[in-house]
């Protein structure tokens, strides 16, 4: 089997490994992109709210600068980011947003032409640019249309299985060919992982069906380490039953959240920001309201767009009156909208530094992949798009130039693991007897729902790690039980669950050992933060099983503080 | 619910319809009636996802002879309302199949694409077609040190356009499209008409020239299939009619068509 040479690999075909591929390819660099769907088909396409930036472009936000957009950033995250990343990203936002209107990106303006800025949670200015309620969207189609036109090669559904390493070195990967049911082998000094988050390990989840956290599956595969897998988001409003996003934005535009009593609850959890508290606090909210009888029939409570009118909904909101109308049967001009919080982003990931490199040489990571740390314990809503463009160039610059340096690739490292590979899938493809893949997937989504969500606690998470343990037990024999073939989504399937189970234990057993409340980590036993303690990021090596170590966070520059709101 | 499938197997070239029947809770869409489907019933059914939320573009499907994606497609709303009965027909629409429409779904890859396997369609053309219109913003010069401004007007026309998730529902539902593999097809030329729209585009008439022929703009037989299947409500033949008008003030005449409108 002959092995495909390019320069450097890009996996992922989002907006994190389109710019950086992009970056890549401005540097001269014989650059390839792997994607196991077409990169419109990412799930970058679905951000709904927007991208912050400090333009000072809203009459109220005329006095904000990246300082300031840093500052907010750090507290949001509960002080775990590292500040001199958060400083890099926050400065180069006005470059990234105005690059990308250059490009072609249609933004949402205000009267006098500028890119309007709506308020978000956890900002201290109207500072998220946006293209309707569909920025995402608009920012994958241009960033795609750019690529293409530089003629960005792209190996459309190809589902990368495992990274190819020799001495410590990451060297290519191997890839099944979807489309052609062949496995191929890619040898290249660098590889770089966009390939987004791990939402869907949790049953409810606003994410793409798609997003399995393959990325950090891979790296903890060749050895890398992965950074604060225990910090997950849960957003607050999801609408009940398909879990689908109701972006914050309908709260920026007014929007108010009420209990079963018609109570506007948020007054008791955060009675400055009320519904724009970070997301983290307001899911909390959300769930101690339903935990404690005062949410509706099913768990949720109601989000209430009523009192924006028609106009207004259409013209700011149309794609989230769409979604409730199709998916919650429930028109938002009419009606409160039934919400519950579900898994969101994934803040931990493949630990890098802040131009992509991770501690295995020739492995890189950008995008929600990452684990820069810029969101430490929590996410800003509108940093991760900032966050995928902002480090997917950096990424993609500082790898470009210094590329023909680096050790050429161990072809017969790559070779030898395309035939290993090869043999397993095969037979994984074909195996009729042993558990069905879904039903075992679907368990393992509700442990760590369950025991590992909104909320923890020690004893609840002691269990949830037993019932992990009889998860793996049986995952060595999941059947797929087709023919092989083209097209084969069920054996997809089986080896994003493989991902997901390498993963899982790094998100338990960070969770557990980290005995304190930080931003999306809130445990009832341990409801106070612990600077003392865990100021730390935590970092999950496979070794027999999974170990922690502790690294320190980059402080420097803002103090560490109490976070309210 | 019986739920027909449209199966296509590409090592014996064989196509065949398979009948499942599958419990239908409230709020069900076709998309998870098809994974309930592959993972209870065949593992090897095949087709597209991945946002299951209406935004990426990857499901469009033929589901009871209607374009539509699968995703946003709830199989309670199937039935009491009459289907595509305003559509014009195309080949695909005409097909005969086993199947009742008051009480069945039909499953069926999106037509005027080759099927790979079972739903899965190659959208090699489509995406040929899409590269035709050179979609990617020529500015006439250096851009400006901030945005170029532009109205809330224009942002709203545009994004009539942009808001395309070139998932080929409108492709799949042209009847020009069913008869002329190499019409650009609706997604392409309303692709193409927004960046003609464009207030930082340079080329905004030249854009126009790149579809003045006999496969572009002048295809097109106005069935407006496409407007009315589209799932993101994308007007590709108010983009047509409007270009061919400014082709016409242009001095341009219409090139060989079926139709000369
Ligand atoms: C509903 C929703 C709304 C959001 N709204 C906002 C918002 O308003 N503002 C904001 O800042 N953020 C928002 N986010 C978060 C943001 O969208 C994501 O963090 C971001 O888009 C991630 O981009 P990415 O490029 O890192 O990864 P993705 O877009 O997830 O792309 C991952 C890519 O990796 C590929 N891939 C994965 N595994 C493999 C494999 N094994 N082999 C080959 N390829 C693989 C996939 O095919 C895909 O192309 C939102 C998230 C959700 C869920
Ligand atoms: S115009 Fe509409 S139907 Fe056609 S590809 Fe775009 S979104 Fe799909
Ligand atoms: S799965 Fe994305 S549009 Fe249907």
């Amino acid at each position: 089997m002959d092995l495909i040479h390019h320069e450097a690999l890009v996996i992922g075909g989002g907006l994190a490994g389109l710019r950086c591929a992009l970056a890549l390819l401005e540097a001269g660099r014989d650059v390839a992109l792997l994607t196991k769907v077409h990169p419109l088909r990412s799930h970058s396409v679905a951000a709904q709210g927007g991208i912050n930036a400090a333009l000072g472009n809203s009459p109220d936000g005329t006095d904000d600068t990246p300082e300031r957009h840093a500052e907010d950033t750090v507290k949001g995250a509960d002080y775990l980011a590292d500040q001199d990343a958060v400083m890099a990203m926050c400065t180069e936002a006005p470059a990234a947003v105005y690059e990308l209107e250059h490009r072609g990106t249609v933004f949402s303006r205000f009267e006098d032409g500028r890119i309007a800025q709506r308020p978000f949670g956890g900002a201290g200015f109207p500072r998220t640019c946006y293209a309707a309620d569909r920025t995402g969207h608009n920012l994958l189609h241009t960033l795609y249309e750019w690529a293409i036109a530089r003629g960005l090669r792209v190996y459309e559904e190809f589902f990368v299985t495992a990274l190819a390493v020799a001495d410590g070195r990451v060297t290519g990967c191997v890839a099944l060919d979807i489309a052609r049911d062949v496995m191929g082998g890619f040898a290249a000094p660098a590889v770089v992982l966009a390939t987004g988050g791990y939402g869907r390990l949790f049953t409810r989840s606003t994410n793409a069906l798609i997003n399995t956290g393959d990325g950090a599956a891979l790296a903890l595969g060749a050895g890398c380490p992965l950074e604060d897998m225990e910090f997950v988001q849960f957003h607050p409003t999801t609408l009940a039953g398909s879990n689908i996003l109701i972006s914050e934005a309908a709260r920026g535009e007014g929007g108010i959240l009420l209990n079963k009593a018609g109570e506007r609850f948020m007054a008791r959890y955060a009675e400055k920001a009320m519904e724009l508290a970070p997301r983290d606090i307001v899911a909390r909210a959300i769930q101690t309201e339903v935990n404690e009888g005062r949410g509706f029939e099913g768990g949720h409570v109601h989000l209430d767009l009523t009192a924006l009118g028609a106009s207004r909904i259409n013209e700011r909101l149309p794609g989230i009156r769409r979604l409730a109308l199709d998916f919650a049967g429930v028109d938002p001009v009419a009606k409160p909208l039934p919400v519950q919080p579900g898994q969101h982003y994934s803040m931990g990931g493949v630990p890098t530094d802040a131009d992509g490199a991770t501690p295995v040489p020739g492995l890189y990571a950008c995008g929600e992949a990452a684990c820069v740390s810029v969101h430490g314990a929590n996410r800003l809503g509108g940093n991760s798009l900032l966050d995928t463009l902002v480090f997917g160039r950096r990424t993609g610059a500082r790898l470009g130039p210094g590329l023909p340096e680096l050790p050429a690739p161990d072809e017969a490292a790559v070779a030898d693991l395309l035939r290993r590979e090869t043999e397993r899938i095969t037979a994984l493809a074909v195996r009729e007897k042993g558990t069905k893949v879904a039903p075992l997937r679907a368990e393992l989504r509700r442990l760590m729902f369950d025991h590992f969500g909104v909320f923890r606690d020690g004893a609840k998470m002691a269990q949830g790690l037993e019932l992990l343990a009889g998860v793996e037990a049986r995952a060595g024999e999941v059947a797929v039980g087709t023919a092989g073939g083209p097209f084969n989504h069920t054996l997809i399937h089986a080896l994003e669950l493989e991902f997901l189970l390498a993963i899982a234990p790094a998100v338990a057993r960070g969770a557990l050992a980290r005995e304190e409340s930080r931003g999306a980590h809130a445990r009832r036993d341990f409801p106070k933060r612990d600077d003392d303690r865990f100021l730390k990021h935590t970092f999950a090596f496979r070794r027999d099983k999974v170990e922690l170590e502790y690294r320190e966070v980059n402080l420097g520059r803002f103090p560490v503080r109490e976070r309210s709101y | 619910m019986l739920f027909k499938v449209q199966r296509y197997d590409p090592e014996t070239k064989t196509s065949r319809l398979d009948s499942f029947v599958i419990g239908t809770p409230e709020g069900m869409t076709v998309l998870d009636a098809l994974f309930r489907i592959q993972e209870q019933l065949d593992p090897s059914l095949s087709f597209r996802y991945s946002c299951r939320g209406a935004v990426c573009g990857s499901c469009a499907m033929l589901i009871n002879k209607v374009p539509r994606l699968a995703c946003r497609t709830q199989v309670a709303a199937l039935f009491g309302t009459p289907t595509a009965s305003r559509l014009k027909p195309w080949r695909a629409l005409e097909a005969r199949a086993d199947w009742r429409p008051r009480t069945e779904v039909l499953v069926e890859p999106l037509p005027n694409l080759p099927v790979l396997k079972d739903l899965v369609v190659d959208m090699t053309r489509f995406f040929d077609h899409w590269r035709v219109v050179e979609p990617a913003l020529k500015p006439a010069q250096d851009p400006p040190d901030k945005e170029y401004p532009m109205t809330p007007a224009q942002v709203a026309e545009l994004e009539l356009y942009t808001n395309c998730i070139l998932c080929a529902a409108c492709f799949g539902a042209c009847p020009v499209n069913d008869q002329q593999a190499d019409y650009l097809g609706p997604a392409a030329l309303a692709k193409l008409y927004r960046f003609f729209l464009d207030p930082r585009e340079g080329e905004n008439d030249p854009r126009l020239l790149l579809a003045h022929n006999p496969e572009g703009w002048w295809a097109c037989q106005f069935h407006t299939n496409c407007r009315q299947v589209c799932p993101r409500g994308v007007p590709p033949n108010i983009a047509i009619g409007q270009a061919r008008a400014r082709l016409r003030r242009l001095g341009k005449k219409p090139l060989d068509s079926l139709d000369h409108d």
